[in-house]
């Protein structure tokens, strides 16, 4: 059913990235009959190429190309980071929309308020949670309860956590929409074995691909963007899998690279129109990037529970992500199940002999949670090009410079404190947490939506300021982090995307 | 987008460590996590160090992580299985003659004679030095990816040929009820 379209045709919307964001967004356009083009650096795995093993995964979907400073976890993968992820979806509260009004001004922070609210994108969420198969919603039950998450009901009820539950994930419990309910496989990082998970690969991907108006382009890695001599952007340039150049021409184009890479792709696109970068006449550009507040925190238990016989992630305690000023820091979090393997456990290990491996002997015993918080935007906290390092296609590689804000690091000692009174009121021991900047990450910011063009990147469409068919459709629109995992929210916002620009293409105006 | 959650800690370590050392001009200091795969067949590879050091290194990775249950032989596996896979970098092989040779030193005694405390001693003698961290980055590694200390551990490894775990286990937990 899919179809092909020529070079020089510019018709088409052109997508850049094939993940949450830019497959969400391909399909719902497609579905509203508008002709895509979904370019994606990475290959199209089958369900048959995803293996139990984080280690080859992460070289078959893993997103390897060279990039300096704080490590990020992108998959360049048709599906993008979607094949990777977690799966928890809670939504955004109101007062986390109004970020610089509700907190104040933090010391050192760039916080301003977002153009919408969480009324305006309600039924956007809706609409997310019922394509992603939100578990609690939509008639949808609650995931199922592994041993992880039973440990941390019972140790959140003791400490005295009220709101605790095993909803909010986008596996399927049972089977919905083709797709067939979790088997409690574990290794979710590596991709989904049975498509239990929601992923863009086998569901928007597979859906745009039945309409007549979507080409997906896989192994194809976007260089540079086009534009003409009005700021409008005509093309995008492109290298195919054997690294020949073309230029596909564009009725818009919106670029979804899970925030690194399209900065990247934004800064490398100056010309002398846009001298820094496309887009970022503010100086915004690049800058403001979030990752979220993280720790890993783990706990051995009086008893087996196994955390590897489970999905990774399948319940939270959302008790503590309110903005509770008392707690000496602005914003909130979430403490989320995590399990994981022996390696990933040992790499954490600093001492060595008889005390490391009697912690590894007690594998089966741990139970652990992830952390994930608001992180207030800073000017200094970057994506920027190097000056002279280049990758395989000539371009500047990104440089991401990172540094956790005080409001954070007290954010990260309360959830780590809060996590160890938890664990050890039901029993646990030799509590430990990760401290600092992790390896894991949430991308958010560097081309945020502002009301004020010289406050931000793009309008409260996603659109680039001052390029009027130029969209970002990622992680990189929020304006500020929230505590909530981001993958739901950027759904409901490329959805929300896909209407405006199907009207503004319905007034002519695309 | 998720997390990231909790990669393997393991998991882009090397490519940022490689980053910062290119930033900061020096070369060759880092040593990555050795990466092996479940699936595939242990490597077989000569060692390319001589019987003693081979003998000594041995000793020190289950010095490093001594699960008493491990027999030696997978302790061999894993530093072959280090070796193997760093096979087009001698880095690793070049830490080990190095670390081969301190140990000798420290007591001015070869290694393999002295008791294990004394052994024990001469590598907290010797554990700051880079050699000594990336060997123990090394082993870690590859030590807990290993089938067999997997299976020591209680740990499952890849399920989806046993449909899971939903039907083996998962959520299955029997002391909760007398905790606190």
């Amino acid at each position: 059913m899919a179809r092909t379209y020529e070079l020089h045709d510019p018709s088409a919307v052109v997508v850049i990235g094939s993940g949450a964001g830019g497959g969400t967004l391909a399909n719902e356009l497609a579905q509203k009959g508008i002709d895509v083009i979904c370019l994606e650096a990475g290959g199209r795995l089958t369900l048959a190429d995803i293996e139990n093993d984080p280690d080859l995964m992460d070289e078959r979907m893993g997103w390897n190309d060279p990039r300096m400073g704080a490590p990020v976890w992108l998959c360049k993968t048709v599906g993008g980071t979607t094949m990777r992820w977690s799966g928890i979806t809670p939504r955004f509260q109101a007062h986390e929309f109004s970020a610089r009004t509700t907190y104040g001004l933090l010391d050192d922070t760039t916080l301003i308020d977002w153009p919408l609210t969480l009324e305006e994108l309600g039924p956007y969420y809706d609409q997310a949670e019922d394509r992603m198969g939100v578990t609690g919603t939509h008639g949808i039950p609650p995931s199922f309860e592994t041993s992880n998450y039973k440990v941390l009901r019972a140790g959140g009820e003791k400490i005295g956590y009220t709101e605790i539950t095993s909803e909010r994930t986008a596996i399927n419990p049972v089977a919905r929409d083709g797709r067939p309910g979790c088997l409690q496989i574990g290794f979710c990082h590596s991709g989904c074995k049975i498509a239990a998970k929601w992923s863009t690969l086998y569901t928007e991907i597979t859906r745009a691909e039945q309409t007549e108006h979507f080409e997906l382009r896989p192994n194809s890695m976007a260089l540079q963007i086009n534009h003409d001599d009005n700021g409008r952007i005509t093309g995008v340039v492109y290298a195919d899998e054997s690294g020949r150049l073309h230029e596909q021409k564009a009725r818009a184009v919106a670029v979804a690279g899970n925030v690194i890479e399209t900065t990247r792709l934004l800064l490398n696109s100056a010309s002398n129109r846009f001298p820094d970068g496309m887009g970022n006449a503010s100086g915004h550009l690049g800058r403001n990037y979030m990752r979220h507040v993280t720790s890993i925190i783990r706990a051995t238990m009086p008893g087996p529970v196994n955390f590897h016989r489970a999905t990774r992630q399948s319940g939270l305690i959302m008790d503590e992500q309110y903005h509770k000023p008392e707690r000496g820091f602005a914003g909130g979090y979430f403490i989320e199940t995590a399990g994981t393997y022996p390696a990933a456990v040992a790499a954490g290990l600093r001492e060595w002999g008889r005390p490391a491996a009697e912690y590894m002997e007690n594998f089966n015993r741990l139970a652990g949670v992830f952390i994930t918080g608001e992180d207030p935007p800073q000017a200094a906290n970057r994506i920027a090009l190097h000056p002279s390092e280049r990758d395989d296609y000539g371009l500047a590689v990104p440089i991401i410079e990172y540094a956790l804000h005080p409001n954070s690091v007290a954010m990260q000692e309360h959830s780590i404190r809060q996590t160890t009174a938890l664990y050890e009121s039901i029993g646990g021991t030799d509590v430990r947490a990760s401290r600092g900047v992790g390896r894991a990450c949430h991308n958010i910011g560097t081309a945020r939506m502002s009301s004020n063009p010289e406050e931000g990147v793009t309008n409260r469409w996603g659109q680039v300021h001052e390029v009027p068919n130029l969209f970002v459709s990622d992680g990189g629109l929020f304006t500020s982090s929230a505590a909530a995992n981001p993958t739901l929210t950027i759904v409901a916002l490329a959805i929300r995307q896909a209407d405006h620009i199907a009207e503004r293409m319905s007034r002519r105006e695309l | 987008m998720e997390e990231m959650k909790g990669v393997a800690p393991d998991l882009g370590k090397r490519r940022f460590v490689v980053a910062c050392v290119a930033l900061s001009g020096l070369a060759g200091t880092s040593l990555g996590p050795v990466l092996f795969r479940t699936g595939r067949a242990w490597a077989q590879a000569d060692s390319a160090l001589d019987p003693a050091a081979r003998e000594a290194m041995v000793r020190m990775a289950r010095l490093l992580y001594p699960h008493d249950a491990v027999v030696d032989d997978v302790y061999g596996e894993v530093l072959d299985q280090a070796l193997a896979s760093t096979a087009d970098d001698p880095t690793l092989r070049h830490y080990l003659a190095q670390a081969h040779a301190a140990l000798d030193g420290v007591q001015q005694a070869a290694f393999m004679d002295l008791d294990e405390e004394v052994q024990i001693s001469a590598m907290q003698a010797i554990e700051d030095m880079d050699f000594f961290r990336a060997i123990q980055g090394a082993v870690r590694s590859s030590l807990y990816r290993h089938p067999r200390v997997w299976e020591h551990l209680g740990y499952d490894g890849p399920s989806f040929a046993q449909g899971g775990f939903l039907n083996r286990g998962a959520g299955d937990i029997d002391w909760l009820e007398d905790a606190g």
